[in-house]
């Protein structure tokens, strides 16, 4: 065991890390800062990532793809805000975990209909590609390229969501929307902006990272136990929590699998037990609950 | 005594089912029962174009018998749907023949039942090696993970290649090839480095991949599920360990379904199978064809095709011997020793095992003309499965 | 007097008309096993989630180690199918105690991730321990010997149903008894206000306890009669799919209802086994359509239809506010 091993290591468990957090980004606004429990989380991701790939096949250029993603999972996620989560705001944890579970199964039927069960193709610009030389040895650039786009995306919801008006109305509406609407705030235009917002976000995780998590019509289902552990344990109420649960979870992940291939799964689901008991509301607790 | 009694009865009420389903004389039903939804829907559309590509070219009928296909859709590996799939087939739509079955869980639940009503049937893919010893009424036109797994772990040493790690999905299949694999490869000579058992959950292969590189072994052989979990394997396999020197083994992974979807990373690979898409002989090139001109340009044979293909063969062969009226006891021991051409090359059942002999064919992924495929270098001739050797009944 | 007989008249009926499926539908015998089977486990999920208030997301487990237990007691130890009924219920019913005693002093959105979580674990443990379970082959070879030593379990399918109909009725009428009862109103009263019945002095953390071990071991039932009918266990049965489906099942037939999670069950299954002969994608599409309607529109599910449609009909006795 050299120390450029361990480096290796602990460049791969980062990048996984920022991997599960660019892909439950858009879970962190929607569950963690609005508290809707979004089992639909996937059926935006796919929608998007469906869109993003219909366009690289297009060809469109990956900046493109990504873009044409945001829009088609944030239009989905703003038509879905208005119909079916605004009147479930009010009814507790319950009512939206069942119509987001029946969205999804919607989402994946469709799709399915539309596109067939097979994997869709998201190939990287060649850029992206091939291995990139960082000193001690040739690294996939792919991965570089997912920890400076997961760090950039929490400057960017650090930079909205602590440094702007709108971030601060949003806070407050939800701590108190009635508080809000009694001194003027438009809550409803708040909450659809940020719920698509959050769509949007999915979409762009799914095109981001799926190399290591490839769009097929099952993905919204098979990767929800992922979404929901990294918020979870991150805690509602704040999006730090996510990007911390994410790197944490990332290097235990990466870690077991390097030193005990065998219990690895094991080690994953017994980290997020433990940290589930030990902080309850969270890594990075939210101001109230 | 009485047990003895009320099998009598349960034999008396199965022989007037079946002699209820005889009076609507000349039509023999089939009952496939596969996977058409979920993500392994894929299977089920491969079968029911295969079929149809059989029965354009030889007729819906034989000897004036028509032959009518009941589609059954299991979504995947779930046992207690599929005996429920099954149970209705045999009692209500009162098929002579059962067939398709793409995951193991899914053929063995329907063995005791089998047994029971004496009903032919026919396994297009589930692969597991004990399968087919699970009821005398079972047959396979597919593969068993042991009859692929051997010849490349022989290739494999014959060809310079001295210690290797495996590296397998966690789960019964991958068990049986991780097995496989290591008993004829040290029988030879060669050394298993390090066996690793991925969690089929695990979307990151990295760190898995980074400490087989550190071993420095000739070659990884690798088995997994189909989709995903593979499509990541190789392409960890192309960017961490294919730059170190070290070559990639495996069996199914490269099936030309799968090869669009892992690129570029596939060149080079090297797997061994029973069917090629691009084997030469007729039979296969008309296959093809016929799949092409019948269910658009893109649609490729893959062992699905040639397993449902092949599984019509033997219910055509038994209906035109034996009429509408053909018994379990029957088509079973037509089908013990048959032996007929396929388009995956000479196809025979052996007639102690019930299981296929079968060319194995050694392949390397090439581009031709822009597309990645499979291309036969060697052939192991008529293959049985050694799994039953290694464990005799 | 007549207000009264027609009363057990109504509680009755639904148990004759089962009793004549034996005869009415003697083709379907496995599919109406089915049916009840998933209606006792989507009841299992209500004392647990209607009444409770446990927003669990991991139900399945239980079936799951059910279904295993008893396959596995059946292989090893001993074919009885009444023994292994017992030993599978035992088995669940202690895993749901000492997991609920792990985990159910959090709530919201960390209990549905814990539940998640422990699921998992098991699952994985069930795949990995392939010598016990089948590992991904399944767990086949379960042959249970004739009930009581004289019904057979015969290739139609009567006794299984006969013998799945009366374990259901059995656990149906000890559900509703204990929801009747003093417990099971403060189990109400805890999903309601759990500060509340603290501060009155109820052992909230006890009694929830109590009603997820009681829960669990009702599903491990529903899982042992599965494993039973169709002779095979499967990794499946443990999976977040079987979490999902059971929810629905219960929130489609109404939560806290009578006949709610057997309304649910016999619409849900029935109508999955005719969607698998005719168009598997579009019943995915149905089914996830109907969830988002019942949801938006019928908060009470298919038995609140019913109550919309027969206002005479009376809420159940531990249910409503």
């Amino acid at each position: 065991m050299s120390v450029l091993s361990l480096l290796t290591i602990l460049l791969d468990g980062l990048a996984f890390g920022m991997a599960l957090f660019v892909i439950s980004v858009g879970l962190t606004i929607t569950l963690g800062l609005m508290r809707v429990v979004n089992l639909a989380h996937g059926a935006f991701a796919m929608i998007g990532g469906y869109a993003g790939s219909v366009a690289l096949a297009n060809g469109a250029g990956f900046a493109l793809a990504i873009l044409i993603a945001a829009l088609a999972a944030g239009g989905a996620g703003l038509a879905a805000e208005r119909l079916l989560f605004r009147p479930l705001y009010s009814r507790g944890d319950l009512p939206q975990a069942l119509m987001t579970f029946g969205l999804t199964f919607v989402v994946i039927a469709t799709l399915t209909i539309l596109f067939g069960t097979a994997i869709r193709i998201m190939p990287l610009p060649p850029s992206l590609a091939g291995l990139v030389d960082i000193g001690f040895r040739a690294y996939p650039a792919y991965r570089l390229f997912l920890i400076a786009a997961g760090a950039l995306l929490a400057l960017l919801l650090w930079l909205v969501i602590d440094r702007t008006m709108f971030g601060a109305r949003l806070r407050a509406a939800v701590d108190n929307p009635r508080m809000c609407r009694a001194i003027g705030i438009d809550v409803d235009a708040i909450f659809a902006t940020t719920f698509a917002a959050g769509c949007a976000l999915a979409g762009i995780g799914a095109v981001l990272g799926a190399q290591l998590m490839p769009l097929e019509p099952y993905y919204a289902l098979r990767y929800l136990v992922l979404f929901l552990i990294v918020v979870g344990i991150g805690g509602t109420g704040d999006f730090r929590g996510s990007l911390v649960a994410s790197l944490v979870l990332g290097l235990i992940d990466t870690v077991g699998k390097y030193f005990l291939p065998g219990a690895s799964s094991y080690i994953f689901f017994a980290a997020v037990i433990g940290l589930l008991l030990w902080r309850p509301r969270g890594l990075v607790p939210g101001p109230s609950q | 005594m009485t047990t003895k009694l009320r099998n009598l009865g349960v034999a008396v009420a199965m022989a007037t089912a079946l002699a209820a389903g005889a009076v609507s004389a000349e039509t023999v039903k089939v009952g496939v029962i596969a996977t058409s939804s979920g993500p392994f829907a894929r299977w089920g559309e491969q079968f029911q174009q295969a079929i149809q590509v059989y029965q354009k070219i030889h007729g819906d009928t034989v000897n004036g018998t028509k032959i009518e296909i009941v589609y059954r859709d299991d979504g995947g590996p779930d046992p207690a749907r599929v005996k429920q799939l099954a149970e209705g087939l045999i009692l209500r739509d009162r098929v002579k023949f059962l067939a398709g079955f793409v995951f193991t869980p899914n053929a063995l639940a329907v063995a005791d039942l089998v047994t029971e009503s004496k009903t032919p049937t026919v396994i297009f893919n589930a692969a597991t090696a004990v399968v087919v010893r699970k009821s005398p009424y079972f047959v396979r036109t597919s593969h068993t993970i042991p009859q692929v797994a051997k010849p490349i772990a022989e290739w494999a040493y014959a060809n310079g290649i001295k210690r290797v790690v495996t590296a397998v999905s966690d789960y019964a299949p991958g068990f049986d090839a991780e097995q496989t694999f290591a008993r004829q490869f040290k029988a030879a000579g060669g050394e298993v480095l390090d066996s690793i058992r991925i969690p089929l959950s695990a979307t990151d292969f990295s760190p898995f991949f980074e400490r087989i590189g550190q071993m420095k072994p000739d070659a990884l052989f690798i088995f997994g599920p189909g989709g995903p979990p593979t499509v990541g394997m190789i392409n960890t396999w192309a960017s961490r360990l294919k730059p170190a020197g070290i070559k990639l083994l495996c069996t199914a992974e490269t099936q030309e379904i799968d090869l669009p979807k892992i690129g570029p990373a596939a060149l080079g690979v090297v797997s061994a199978f029973h069917y090629t898409e691009t084997v030469d002989n007729p039979l296969n090139k008309a296959l093809w064809k016929n799949l092409t001109e019948m269910f658009g340009p893109k649609t490729t044979p893959d062992l699905a095709s040639v397993g449902a293909y092949d599984g019509m063969e033997l219910i055509y062969r038994a209906v035109e011997k034996f009429g509408p009226n053909v018994t379990g006891d029957q088509a079973i021991s037509l089908w013990k020793g048959i032996a007929f051409d396929s388009p995956r090359g000479p196809f025979a059942i052996d007639p102690v095992t019930r299981d296929m002999v079968e060319n194995i064919y050694l392949r390397k992924v090439e581009e031709r003309d822009g597309k990645l495929v499979n291309v036969n270098f060697q052939t192991f001739p008529m293959v049985k499965d050694p799994w039953k050797e290694w464990n005799p009944e | 007097m007549i207000a009264r007989a027609g009363n057990w008249a109504m509680r009755a009926a639904p148990w004759l008309a089962a009793i004549a499926v034996n005869w009415i539908a003697p083709d379907y015998m496995s599919l109406a096993a089915s049916v009840l089977t998933m209606g006792l486990f989507a009841l299992s999920l209500d004392l647990a989630l209607g009444h409770a208030g446990i927003v669990t997301l991991g139900h399945g487990a239980f079936y799951g180690v059910g279904a295993y237990a008893a396959g596995i007691f059946a292989i090893h130890v001993w074919a009885d199918p009444l023994a292994g009924l017992a030993a599978a219920t035992l088995v669940a019913g202690l895993v749901g105690a000492v997991t609920g005693a792990l985990i159910l002093d959090t709530s919201g959105l960390t209990l549905m991730m814990l539940t998640l979580a422990i699921a998992s674990m098991i699952a994985e443990f069930a795949n990995s321990a392939r010598d016990l379970t089948g590992g991904d082959d399944g767990l086949t070879g379960i042959r249970p010997s004739p009930v009581l030593g004289l019904f057979r379990f015969d290739l139609w399918g009567h006794t299984a149903y006969l013998y799945t109909l009366a374990v259901v009725f059995v656990w149906t009428m000890i559900a509703w008894r204990i929801l009747g009862s003093p417990f099971g109103h403060s189990l109400d009263g805890v999903r309601q206000n759990a500060a509340r019945m603290r501060a009155i002095g109820a052992p909230v953390r006890m009694r929830l306890i109590a009603a997820y071990a009681l829960s669990a071991a009702m599903a491990g039932t529903a899982g042992a009669l599965g494993a039973q009918a169709t002779k095979t266990v499967s990794l499946a049965s443990l999976g977040v799919l079987t979490s999902g489906t059971v929810l629905m099942v219960a929130v489609l037939g109404g939560m806290r209802r009578r006949w709610g999670a057997y309304l649910g069950a016999l619409v849900y299954v029935v109508g999955q086994n005719f969607a698998a002969e005719i168009d598997p994608f579009r019943w995915m599409l149905v089914i996830g359509l109907m969830m988002i309607a019942v949801v938006m529109f019928f908060e009470n599910g298919l038995a609140g239809l019913v109550d919309l449609l027969d206002r005479r009909a009376r809420p159940s006795t531990g249910g409503g506010k």
